[in-house]
């Protein structure tokens, strides 16, 4: 069906229309984590563009730095003070450490095992496939009260470890079906002429197979790190002091009011290597996004 | 395909004189897939399958909240969560949520992929900002949207009451008949886009061949939506309900963020509750049983989906 020239016309102001509506919460978002309190908590009108942009939302959360502080150093001291509790940069560190943990960890295992699930045909495959799929299916919250106990015991509770252990089984199905789907797009004639050349399983592994999937262990990684780093559920429970990204943000809101500049900031910096990265692996995102299952 | 056991038997014999192979021990070399899968096996079961028998197992157990000791009464949480109003309520809300965000959701998707899905230039940019709200921490989006729907100064909420649309005198997320529906547009906002790339994926798989053929036949654009569109797409609706059923029926980072389920009880979900009972009575044998309740509950129901729409993997 051709569509005629105002056909066109209207699809396109439609789709910018759309596109543009979905956009205006990252917008708003951004655009608050650049205003001075008063333009945030303006009870009036819609603040805009009509405020003085500033920086102390980030200075606060990323710099560490006290309101106190920051108003000595401009001047004035007008009605700031107090110490600052919003800093972040340990929250980011930690966040990192356990995003970057729980990929490693749920990589190297998927990558191993779906070379398996993928090449050898032994009886219980499809069973043992299905049992990876169903841990997809099961809300962390079913777990969660016994792996405190558990933690408890192992002295895993608020370790960065034991929340990279988490996440690792929160990552696993996806990772496995993901890895599988992209072992099973090489031929197997690959395999076998490596094999009639001589190469052991571990050889054909690592030296022929792996290296012809590494755009998919990029993505398989891109993903994990991206389910870790927003996960909030398994941090809140498992955690106390260690504060990942999700969780640190709600401390900000507080029964005597909202740091909506801080939060902001520390929201805004929170997106953007998610950002970075998903516009990285756009089109693998919906074989992770579906299990795998959905082949484009 | 030729037996890889026979052509690895092959090989064993060529290559077990050189040296290079004895540096393996032998079962790692070997075609049997248990050293491939056992690592993720032992971290499946000891971080998934022993938490959920331990979860089954302290649901037998009545927690006495002065001496903090558990005693064994197997009927007892079972028999609580039965008689308890809040969970009845909660499993309103949930069901509620999930089947009103479904729908929506769905809808919704379908639609702006149909809109999306042209080859012309600037629609790649636009897809791939589409997608942008996926990757947003859920926590974050619920302080997005508590930030924009706040009652005094947030966006959403002054844009509405100025266009006379809401209230004045009526926080959408403090009053109990609209809180659930201010989740619910943090819940469209970032997973709408989901649907968006399951059927954007899915129409761009579509044959073109059944849709030139119906233009020649005189077909209108809604009959060819309707006949044809629809019903080869619905192995991929069928998925994507599935899958993000599942995901709308755990609702936690929302209701923990945006309104802690309340007012009062106005948006408790199965999930939201098992964490009340958690942290607030620490009640874990209790709040351990909610949580196998919503497994069990998301188990019967996507199994009847399953069987109802024929879904397969």
């Amino acid at each position: 069906m051709q569509e005629t020239f105002w056909q066109k016309r209207l699809r396109d102001v439609a789709a910018v229309l759309v596109v543009g509506v979905f956009m205006f919460p990252l917008f708003w978002w951004a655009l608050t984590s650049f205003k001075p309190t008063s333009a945030i908590f303006n009870k009036d009108e819609i603040v805009w563009f009509n405020f003085k942009p500033t920086l102390v939302n980030y200075a606060v959360t990323m710099l560490g730095k006290s309101r106190a502080e920051l108003a000595i150093e401009s001047g004035n001291t007008f009605g700031v003070g107090g110490a600052s509790s919003y800093d972040s940069r340990q929250t980011i560190i930690d966040s990192l450490i356990i995003a970057v943990g729980a990929t490693a960890l749920t990589v190297l295992l998927a990558v191993i095992a779906s070379y398996a699930l993928s090449r050898m045909r032994f009886r219980w495959r499809q069973a043992y496939l299905n049992w990876i799929l169903s841990q997809r299916f099961m809300p962390p919250i079913a777990i969660i009260v016994p792996v405190v106990f558990m933690f408890h015991y192992m002295s895993l509770l608020d370790t960065r470890l034991g929340l990279i252990f988490v996440d690792t089984l929160i990552n696993l199905p996806i990772a496995v079906l993901l890895m599988k789907s992209f072992y099973d797009d090489v031929p197997v004639d690959v395999d076998e002429a490596a094999m009639i050349d001589g190469a052991s399983r571990l050889q054909i592994f690592w030296r022929v197979v792996l290296p012809m999937v590494k755009g998919g262990v990029a993505a398989t990684a891109v993903l994990c790190f991206i389910f870790s780093w927003t996960e909030f559920l398994l941090s809140l429970f498992l955690t106390n002091s260690i504060r990942t990204l999700p969780v640190k943000i709600t401390t900000f809101v507080t029964s005597t009011g909202s740091e909506w500049g801080f939060i902001a900031a520390l929201g805004t910096t929170a997106v953007i290597p998610s950002f970075i990265f998903i516009l990285l692996v756009q089109k693998q995102l919906v074989r992770g996004l579906t299990l795998g299952s959905l082949k484009e | 395909m030729v037996s890889h056991h026979a052509q690895s038997l092959a090989v064993d014999v060529q290559v077990s004189s050189t040296t290079r192979r004895s540096v393996w021990p032998r079962f790692l070399t070997s075609e049997h897939p248990f050293p491939w899968l056992a690592p993720i096996t032992a971290l499946l079961l000891a971080f998934g399958v022993y938490p959920l028998l331990y979860a089954l197992w302290l649901s037998f157990f009545k927690r006495n909240p002065i001496t903090r000791m558990n005693v064994f009464n197997p009927t007892w949480n079972w028999g609580k969560l039965l008689a308890d109003e809040r969970v009845w309520g909660a499993i309103g809300h949930t069901y509620l949520y999930t089947i009103t965000a479904l729908l929506i959701e769905l809808c919704l998707g379908l639609a702006i992929a149909l809109l999306l899905d042209s080859d012309r230039k600037g629609y790649g940019s636009l897809r791939a900002l589409m997608t942008l709200p996926l990757v947003v921490p859920p926590a974050v989006t619920g302080m997005m949207f508590l930030l924009m729907l706040d009652g005094s100064f947030g966006v959403l909420s002054m844009g509405l009451v100025s266009l006379g649309l809401w209230p004045p005198q009526y926080p959408i997320l403090a009053s109990s008949g609209s809180a659930l529906a201010g989740i619910l547009l943090a819940d469209i906002w970032q997973w709408t886009p989901f649907m968006v790339l399951i059927m954007l994926a899915g129409l761009r798989a579509l044959p073109k061949e059944p849709f030139e053929a119906a233009a020649i036949d005189g077909a209108t654009p809604s009959q060819a939506f309707f006949r044809l569109t629809l019903p080869m797409l619905s192995r991929i609706i069928a998925l994507a309900v599935l899958i993000r059923g599942v995901d709308l029926f755990r609702i936690y980072d929302y209701v923990k963020v945006m309104t802690d389920s309340g007012p009062g009880t106005a948006t408790e979900t199965l999930t939201s509750y098992a964490g009340t009972i958690y942290f607030k009575n620490a009640d874990f044998p209790y709040a351990s049983t909610i949580s196998l309740f919503t497994l069990l509950l998301v188990i019967v129901t996507s199994s009847i989906f399953i069987k109802l729409f024929k879904v397969r993997f």
